[in-house]
């Protein structure tokens, strides 16, 4: 006879123990490409998050969902808004939470559009929009029931370019991501984004450059809603092998080998006697 | 083996134990035993395909949406390559669960490969839930608001009231309030009550017991199962119950909903609810009403202890200490009472009870039928939060936990099992043949090569006798 | 508490403080609302303290001297001082590293009037977190002698080039040093080597160490209890401002990259550094960074190349370290006054209780007292300047 003493299979959660918190950040800029030649996408793509959004809630009761938009001046969160959920009643056979995040996102987006003055930007401020988002899931984790564990996971959804000029934000961003285990994934509608790949390899999160935009919701629902305990069960893409290479200070460039400043850290790809920054 | 002569009589006893303990189904359970007819009728409504498809394994529920949007069957070779190969046993359950519940079957593809393909109600409906069309639930008709609303904590507070009056029923203590004659027929029709010998009042079994224990969720689950059975004898439609029931089960709480167009036995349905705490009716011809906590995701009988919504947290009372005492912060007679069930009590105070968890204790509980796994899931269920705030893996101190479970596996040193003997071999070779057969087979019990002994279980008894006729007509 | 800056004011010296009176009994006769604030203000505190500063010595060359004595076998920490030390010190390395990417450490054990070197200056921080846990069974013999250790730390630290930044942690558990010759010719030439010590004392002040502290710019402390040691000895992570003899100058450094030729499996190879360990990973692997200067391979940056001394690094490790260069503008405290419906970050709505708001001076957003903690101590990023095109672009000029 066995006296086996398994205290670690009580003890230890199993998955069902486990909710998952998925914010999504949808890049609304209408200084992107993608929307600079068809306005009419951002109408898909919003659809196409929404649907996801719900597919996510299906999954279990407990999943929690928040849905941010990155306008070229402001990121707001557009689901759960600002002040008291809408009133909702069901107008047809759509669960009355779904019909909820529908509407909501709906509205809010609207007052985001609308707000716009003259003056556009091009470049979308998603590491700003990513920090918001991390605050939000600190503020969860903060809050949630002791003993309760919760999967957290940011999507960006984006058809701008990402620009060196924010580097260090979104550094800082992916480094506090990984430190609190939330995972970063990256879908990205129109050109490639390095940096962003960077942030999906530190934080172990997929990025999925989407060949055709008509498919959005198919990539979405195939690729991003396993959440990431699932995903090793699954094939999914395999990760991408990521340029890890520093760009220099002066002509911003690639390089193998450089010069770091030991007081500033900033890099070059010649030797000079003094640094040009700090000094 | 020595027991094996007296394997049939206790084989009985186990048996009896295992019958006696409480059967808790899960919706997978449930609804893989009704007729397929039913469910097909059943899959008529988003609610019921958004319930199922909650229950399914994570897997399934990721294959059926990346098929939902596919008109044509899937090759049954693609769907297995969506899972990685080491996960491939998970991967042939998760086919079984689904073709189980009628979620998909098998079609042929062109080519002649068997494939998959949604059950195509299912799909529309699921479909309909995810992002709308088709109609209204039946209960969302549109209402004047409500001029007396009631709020989330009345609607807590009376759901708990008219619940606990259930469980108080059932321990029989003091505050007892009258419950009507139906919930005493599902009651003792669930088994969790029977009616005394002598004078025919109903008193109190060891599954009841064990239902206590349960969390309040799996508790509204098993009972509202046992219910559904009794339904169709009161002449209600089983479907349209177990439909109303999930479209209940996806409401939000505080809000009202409307009884119009409902038909009239689903109004008999709702006021046994009513009477349960599920629903929340001002008046029976009020024309709206409430649903409360207790009718919410009541399917998510898996998903013990995870409270859907923040403020649904549960509040923890017990806390263990290593020294095995336990402090309750009750004034709840039917916890204490709950609590006194495995532990001695100690102290008794206006707002905290003091026990200590022993030997005896616990062997007490053990011989009503209470499985430790009980014991531990209710401390662990009803836990201070106090508990949970440091490092949160070990909530309960594991020694107590591993002394329970000791003193249950005391009780179990022997395992009988019934067999037939094999012994008298003339010849090692003849011996090892037989045993390597029943080896094979996986109904050998025992062996010892120097006896030239061996015990067979008897689903194998046959089998190897058969075998032991060829072996020796071969030889 | 011991962290008393200036040394000619003794705590018995200051006004008769009655510390109970800060603490205020709730509503509901807690004192938990009431602890919870005074140590939600210290956290405040120490974030305010952290100047901006552009010029800090970032290559850090850190020597851990740690106390093996005999005095390290007392019990006031739990379960002794030097098994409660070791716990804290391996979470602390941890963090060193998670924090200083390129710097490097070393570790050097004072007992029997000895000191011993068991981990040479190097950046390789398992291997750090492996040697402290093997302390755990030293003998703890003798008493420690605060000379040698210090010498033989300077010994080593005075052969590295000029723009690296010279630390000494002393974790000192003993009330006496046992000295072959005169210690402040060795403090002396620690000034005078620009080497920085800081002592952390784990039983009651000494002057010595005071001294030795005061004279190399270090902090000296002596600990309460040993969350107060925790914090003590995080405060070391952050880096120091740059030393006044401290040049900057730019150092050569590797970028390596994976071989990734389209079409093409990788070949398989051995990594340098396990080419020489018998253990468990010395396989040979297809992935892996390669020194651009001679093409060796190893697994795991940083690492300074073994065949031709490059350091190697990637981008992100550099850019761990720029919020210590750049942190996030600090925020101003004001009483709440329905300036703002919710905290801008977290969307946390403002009640009656939030007595105090935070407001960032650059985007003049409004954030909750959580957010502002985790803002500076996590994020370095406020997330209202990266939200808004004209702050972000200010912050950037």
């Amino acid at each position: 006879m066995n006296f086996e003493l398994s205290s670690d299979r009580v003890t230890e959660t199993s998955p069902l123990d486990e909710t998952s918190l998925l914010v999504i950040i949808l890049d609304t800029n209408p200084g992107q490409r993608i929307l600079r030649e068809n306005p009419h996408i951002l109408t898909q793509c919003t659809d196409s998050v929404i649907a996801f959004a719900n597919a996510h809630l299906m999954q279990k009761a407990q999943n929690k969902l928040a849905i941010m938009a990155c306008h070229s001046k402001i990121s707001e969160f557009v689901y759960p808004g600002p002040g008291k959920p809408l009133d909702i009643r069901q107008v047809d056979g759509q669960y009355e939470v779904f019909t909820l995040v529908e509407k909501t996102v709906k509205q809010n987006l609207m007052k985001v559009l609308t707000s716009e003055t003259s003056t556009v930007y091009t470049e979308s401020l998603l590491a700003g929009a990513i920090a918001m988002a991390l605050c939000y899931i600190a503020r969860i984790l903060r809050t949630k029931t002791p003993g309760l564990k919760i999967n957290s996971r940011i999507l960006t959804v984006t058809g701008s370019s990402d620009s060196a000029s924010q580097y260090m934000n979104y550094m800082n961003v992916f480094f506090t991501a990984q430190k609190q285990s939330v995972v970063i994934d990256v879908c990205a509608l129109d050109q490639h984004l390095s940096l962003l790949q960077q942030g999906c390899d530190i934080t172990s999160g997929l990025y999925l450059r989407i060949p055709q935009i008509q498919g959005l919701l198919q990539y979405l629902l195939w690729v991003f809603l396993p959440e990431p305990p699932v995903r090793q069960k699954l094939v999914l893409p395999p990760p991408v092998k990521v340029d890890y290479r520093a760009a220099c200070f002066c002509h911003r460039e690639l390089i193998d080998v450089g010069y770091v400043c030991s007081v500033c850290l900033s890099i070059f790809c010649k030797f000079s006697p003094i640094c040009t920054t700090c000094q | 083996m020595a027991d094996n002569g007296i394997g049939t009589s206790h084989q009985a006893n186990t048996a009896l134990i295992q019958a006696s303990n409480l059967e808790c189904k899960n919706l997978y359970d449930y609804l893989r035993t009704r007729p397929s007819t039913l469910l097909d009728r059943l899959y008529n409504h988003p609610a019921i395909c958004l319930a199922v498809y909650r229950e399914l394994p994570e897997i399934a529920r990721q294959y059926v949406i990346r098929i939902l949007f596919v008109e044509q069957p899937v090759p049954q070779a693609v769907v297995a390559s969506w899972c990685h190969q080491s996960y491939s046993k998970e991967h042939s359950h998760v086919c079984q669960v689904l073709s189980d519940l009628f979620v998909w079957h098998e079609a042929p593809i062109p080519g002649g490969l068997p494939g998959w393909i949604l059950n195509s109600t299912f799909k529309r409906n699921l479909k309909t839930a995810l992002l709308g069309g088709g109609k209204p639930w039946s209960m969302s008709s549109a209402l004047e608001a409500d001029n007396k609303a009631r709020d989330v904590s009345f609607l807590d507070g009376y759901s708990a009231e008219r619940w606990e009056c259930v469980l108080h029923y059932m321990v029989g203590s003091q505050q007892q309030e009258g419950i009507s004659a139906d919930a005493v027929r599902i009651l003792l029709h669930a088994g969790l009550m029977k009616r005394d010998e002598d004078d025919g009042s109903p008193v109190i079994t060891r599954q009841g017991f064990q239902f206590l224990l349960l969390d309040r969720q799996a508790q509204v689950w098993h009972f509202l199962l046992q219910y559904l059975d009794t339904v169709e004898q009161r002449g209600l439609d089983l479907a349209e119950c177990l439909t109303f029931l999930f479209q209940l089960s996806f409401s939000t709480l505080g809000k009202d909903y409307s009884t119009e167009g409902m038909s009239q036995g689903l109004l008999i349905f709702l006021q046994h609810l009513r009477e349960f705490g599920l629903v929340y009716q001002r008046k029976r011809k009020a024309g709206r009403f409430y649903p409360t906590r207790l009718a919410l995701n009541i399917t998510c009988s898996q998903n013990k202890g995870v409270p859907v919504l923040e403020e649904d947290a549960p509040k923890g009372y017990i806390i263990v200490e290593t020294n095995y005492r336990v402090y309750a912060y009750t004034d709840s007679n039917l916890q204490v009472a709950l609590l006194g069930l495995f532990t001695e009590l100690l102290y008794r105070f206006p707002n905290v009870v003091v026990g200590i968890i022993t030997r005896e204790s616990v062997r007490q509980a053990l011989r009503g039928g209470i499985t430790a796994e009980q014991i531990i899931g209710y401390l662990k269920q009803h836990i201070h939060s106090q508990m949970l705030s440091g490092d949160n893996k070990n909530a309960l101190p594991p020694t107590v936990l591993d002394q329970i479970k000791l003193w249950e596996l005391e009780r179990n040193r022997l395992i009988y099992s019934e067999g037939v003997l094999y012994s008298q071999f003339l010849s090692q070779a003849d011996f090892n043949a037989l045993k390597q057969y029943a080896q094979q087979t996986g109904c050998l019990i025992w062996s010892n090569k120097e006896k030239r002994t061996m015990v067979v279980n008897k689903t194998g008894h046959d089998d190897v006798k058969k075998f032991w006729k060829r072996y020796s007509k071969g030889n | 508490m011991a962290d008393d800056e200036d040394p000619k004011e003794y705590r018995w010296e200051t006004g008769y403080e009655k510390t109970w009176e800060a603490i205020k009994e709730d509503d509901d006769g807690f004192l938990e609302a009431s602890v919870a604030e005074i140590i939600q203000r210290a956290k405040r505190k120490r974030q305010q303290n952290k100047q901006v500063n552009s010029k800090l010595g970032m290559m850090r060359h850190l020597y851990v001297i740690l106390d093996c004595s005999d005095a390290m076998s007392a019990q006031d920490l739990k379960p002794t001082r030097l098994l409660c030390t070791l716990k804290i010190l391996e979470n602390f390395i941890e963090e060193f590293f998670d924090q200083n990417p390129i710097s490097q450490m070393g570790i050097i054990i004072m007992h029997n009037k000895r000191a011993e070197k068991i981990c040479d200056l190097g950046g390789n921080f398992r291997k750090y977190i492996k040697t402290v846990n093997g302390l755990t069974k030293t003998a703890l013999i003798g008493e420690p002698s605060l000379q040698n250790g210090l010498e033989l730390a300077l010994k080593s630290l005075k052969l590295l080039p000029s723009h690296a930044s010279r630390e000494i942690l002393v974790i000192m558990g003993s009330l006496t040093t046992c000295d072959p010759s005169d210690i402040n010719k060795t403090i002396s030439s620690l000034k005078h080597e620009g080497v920085r010590c800081s002592v952390v004392g784990l039983a009651a002040e000494v002057h010595v160490c005071r001294q030795l502290a005061n004279e190399t710019g270090g902090v000296y402390n002596v600990i309460l209890d040993d969350s107060h040691f925790k914090d003590l000895l995080y405060q070391q992570v952050d880096p120091p401002p740059a030393a006044v003899c401290l040049e900057s100058s730019l150092i050569k450094m590797g970028f390596p990259h994976q071989m990734i030729v389209e079409g093409t499996e990788e070949p398989l190879t051995m990594c340098m550094c396990h080419v020489d360990s018998s253990e468990e990973g010395s396989k040979l692997t297809t992935g892996g960074y390669y020194c651009p200067q001679c093409y060796s391979k190893y697994c795991e940056l940083p690492v300074e190349c073994r065949s031709c001394g490059l350091t190697l690094v990637s981008a992100p490790h550099l850019a761990r370290s720029y919020h210590h260069l750049f942190p996030a503008a600090s925020y101003r405290e004001m009483e709440f006054d329905n300036q703002s419906l919710n905290c801008f970050a977290c969307q946390k709505v403002f009640l009656e209780t939030d007595k105090q708001i935070y407001s960032c001076s650059n985007c003049e957003q409004y954030f909750c007292l959580d957010c502002d903690i985790f803002v500076h101590d996590i994020l370095h990023t406020c997330p209202g300047c990266a939200t808004n095109p004209t702050t972000f672009q200010m912050f950037q000029s």
